[in-house]
């Protein structure tokens, strides 16, 4: 076909601090297409959909609409080339009703100035709603919903913008088969309407169902084009995960594991994880991997008792505990969470106060608080983990990632916790720092304690990792042995085939 | 949880917002302890002192729910009520007066909303800061004195009556209808519930935040300036510590009615229901001969007492 695609993105580079999100990527959709974008967690999707929406604008490269060039300086501009996006993070606000929502921004003027016709907003978005048959009053605030009905209405809100482009990053994530189902013959609908469809999805068996085209990312570059047809789910997956191994930091060898330091039986929770079973040994660093939403962050939660349970057990060296965090770190647990900056660390307080933070009550046994101690503490860990400060009295907010992360684990150490659980230890670090941060993890276990580690990327599980659980779904997919642990294995697991 | 315990039936006691649940059984208690309470006179009493705080507290509910906090509302009421009263002194005209009233609300109302938006100072700190300015600002002007000479053109607005309403109760029905418009009916009300619910979404959807939380915070210095009006009548004068404490009862009555202080959830009739709960509160005790210092800490207990009620039914 000669025909010029009705939108393309031409050597779209994108940088953030440490990262290249997006190197030189070219990306073009025809009307009446479904595109589908696949790749791993952190392989630039998001990113290239939050740039062609307006969101973020691009270092580097070039928009084209029908092979005019065009600029798109933000979501209004995108907007007026009829690019809509159904988030996957939800942009809604509670306590508005569903039309209310379909319409923001857009709302039809009333009789008088300034007014708005709050029925003619109610009748359009039943329209909408009755169009992808979803049948629910649109006067219902959407805080009432559930996760799905509110993907449902994000997708209402997208569909109402009459776009020409319609970007849905995972939007079945949260959906039933049957709305799902619905979902899909939409789609078919809007393409028999000439609406070109991005379709970001880690289901394989949607991205050969409906898609007309595949393009894979991978690091942040393209790494192939391919047609559905002329390609197999096993082509794919190797595709997204084969990247040259990682040989920044190689795995020392580890005596065999000792005693079951967690055991957790048929845990289920509120959260969105159920029947999950899974054990840690004294000594063994044991992986927790799937796709982000998996459940895996909720299940670390569940063990530390940050969050509730509703059935099942959670046994620490032998002994059933009981769903309090005090309880918790007081029997030596510690949870290293995901997102350090708003979970793990007091930004504004210095260095040294929040190595002394968990370890307070084990420091100053009387309460009294006696700075020279902490100090002292303080300087032990910093020496010991090598943390890249002038002075304790530093504020944390001015370190590094990768010096931020460790005041985390050295908080931990200071409290001598003898398990971990690590969410992500190495998001947004530089790979130098990462190698630390993994010789630290890998110090731990050889002085005895055990360690249950997340993280969205697969070669990490493998190269830290004696072996692993995968998670789907909120259920434990499968576990992986150390000789079977494989980015391949673990994708394969953590996939919806 | 405790509703469970309690052994309270969830289907009828749920619906019924802590708020209204406090408002009956205040009106009931004083109902029968002071027998001048129920009286056609007192309860129009009630009402027309109501009507200052319903100014504040109504654009107190649309600054709550924007998840913002306005502390200056009690001094700012004070310095455009001294404003007032200075220019009704010495042109005469009531007109004049309350049109300087305006300005002066207008212009606090602003700086509040520029150094939130766009210097991004918390709501808590920069409206901390103009209450003492305005605060200071009414002390300096007047020199600690009372402003006397209101001509009667200002004093009509708090003790006159239209077909036998007290004026200041019209007043404030049409402050509330209006404020009610304004939220359930306008663009300006639905990205109020969005700044506090989701400013993403404002975002996506192409609304400046900032904007409209300007706007937000001068709707709020607006209605104190008007509010400035009904004080200076009352008083017939103009004192600079008249409005000392005033944005507590605002805040406190906005609580009381159930808007939350997240998320952007909000609701005007509880906020309604709230300023008259903390004046049956105050007439009441009044009656009771309980002195004005006891009753601040009675409305706090009414504030934790109708949040408690709320948290009964589950909601927060």
């Amino acid at each position: 076909m000669t025909v010029s695609p009705l939108f393309e993105l031409r050597g779209i580079s994108k940088e953030f601090p440490g990262v290249k999100a997006l190197d030189n990527v070219s990306f073009e959709i025809h009307a009446g297409e479904v595109h589908m974008l696949v790749g791993e967690n952190g392989a630039g999707k998001s990113t290239l959909m939050k740039i062609l929406c307006g969101a973020y604008r691009a270092d580097q490269g070039s928009f084209l609409q029908n092979g005019e060039p065009v600029t798109i300086e933000n979501a209004t501009a995108a907007r007026k080339f009829g690019i809509a996006v159904i988030f996957q993070d939800f942009t809604l606000v509670p306590y508005l009703d569903i039309a209310q929502n379909i319409f923001l921004g857009r709302e039809f003027p009333g009789r008088l100035p300034g007014l708005i016709d709050r029925r003619r907003i109610h009748a359009q978005a039943k329209r909408v709603l009755d169009m992808i048959g979803f049948d629910i009053d649109p006067r219902i605030p959407v805080h009432k919903l559930g996760v799905a009905q509110q993907q449902m209405v994000e997708i209402a809100k997208a569909l109402s913008q009459d776009a020409r482009i319609l970007v849905m990053d995972e939007p079945t994530a949260a959906l039933s088969d049957r709305e799902t189902e619905r979902l899909f013959a939409m789609i078919a609908g809007l393409k028999k309407n000439g609406v070109a469809i991005i379709y970001i999805s880690h289901r394989l068996s949607e991205v050969f169902a409906l898609g007309d085209r595949i393009t894979v990312l991978r690091d942040g570059r393209k790494i192939a084009s391919l047609l559905p047809a002329e390609s197999t789910p096993d082509q794919l997956v190797t595709l997204m995960v084969g990247r040259p191994v990682d040989t920044t930091y190689t795995r020392p060898s580890r005596p065999t594991p000792g005693e079951v330091v967690l055991d957790v039986k048929n845990l289920s929770g509120p959260s969105g994880f159920s029947d999950i079973n899974l054990t840690v040994r004294a000594g063994e660093i044991v992986g927790l991997s799937g796709l982000v939403g998996s459940g895996r962050s909720e299940v670390a939660r569940a063990i530390f008792g940050a969050d509730r349970v509703t059935a099942g057990e959670i046994r620490l060296f032998g002994e059933r505990i009981g769903g309090s965090v005090e309880d918790s770190a007081r029997r030596g647990m510690a949870l290293i969470p995901e997102n350090r900056k708003t979970q793990g660390l007091a930004l504004a307080r210095s260095v040294g106060d929040n190595i002394v933070l968990a370890g307070l009550r084990k420091l100053f046994p009387s309460g009294f608080f006696r700075p020279g101690r902490a100090m002292k503490a303080a300087r032990a860990i910093i020496d010991k983990l090598r943390i890249a400060t002038p002075s304790p009295r530093r504020p944390v907010a001015t370190l590094s990632g990768g010096n931020q992360q460790k005041v985390v684990i050295g908080k931990w150490l200071n409290a001598d916790a003898r398990f971990y659980i690590f969410d992500e230890p190495t998001r947004g670090i530089d790979v130098g720092a990462k190698a630390e941060i993994f010789r630290l993890l890998d110090g731990l276990v050889h002085n005895g304690a055990a360690i249950l580690m997340i993280s969205s990327e697969q070669i990490e599980i493998v190269h830290i990792c004696d072996r692993a659980y995968v998670m789907r779904s909120g259920r434990i997919a499968g576990e992986l042995a150390h000789h079977e642990l494989t980015e391949a294995n673990i994708v394969r697991l953590g996939i919806h085939q | 949880m405790i509703a469970h315990k309690l052994n309270l039936d969830s289907g009828t006691i749920a619906r019924v917002p802590g708020v209204a649940i406090v408002l009956g059984v205040l009106c009931v208690f004083f109902g029968v302890t002071s027998p001048g309470f129920t009286t056609p006179a007192n309860i129009a009493n009630i009402l027309t002192q109501s009507t200052i705080l319903l100014l504040l507290a109504l654009p107190m509910t649309v600054i709550i729910m924007t998840e913002g906090l306005d502390l200056s509302a009690g001094a700012v009421l004070t310095f455009a009520s001294i404003v007032l009263a200075i220019t009704v002194v010495t042109t005469g005209s009531a007109a004049l007066g309350l049109l300087a009233a305006l300005t002066a609300g207008l212009g606090f109302g602003l700086a509040n909303g520029l150094l939130i938006a766009v210097f991004d100072i918390p709501p808590f700190i920069t409206t901390l800061g103009t209450l003492g300015i305005a605060q200071g600002l009414s002390l300096v002007v007047t020199d600690g004195q009372s402003v006397v000479g209101i001509p009667r053109s200002i004093e009509m607005f708090y003790s006159g009556t239209a077909a036998g309403i007290p004026l200041p109760v019209i007043i404030g029905a049409l402050a509330y209808a209006a404020t009610h418009v304004l939220l359930y009916h306008t663009r300006f009300g639905t990205y109020v519930f969005a700044l506090g619910g989701n400013r993403e979404a404002l975002k996506v959807a192409g609304i400046s935040v900032r904007g409209m939380l300007i706007r937000v915070y001068v709707f709020g210095g607006l209605m104190a300036g008007f509010a400035a009006l009904l004080m200076t009548a009352r008083l017939n004068s103009a004192h600079p510590t008249a409005g000392i404490g005033m944005e507590f009862d605002a805040i406190a009555a906005v609580a009381v009615g159930g808007t939350s202080f997240e998320r952007g959830n909000g609701w005007l009739l509880g906020t309604l229901l709230g300023v008259i709960a903390v004046g049956v509160l105050r007439n009441g005790l009044n009656l009771l001969a309980v002195p004005s210092s006891a009753q601040v800490g009675c409305i706090g207990a009414l504030v934790i007492i109708a949040l408690f009620i709320d948290g009964l039914r589950g909601e927060r």
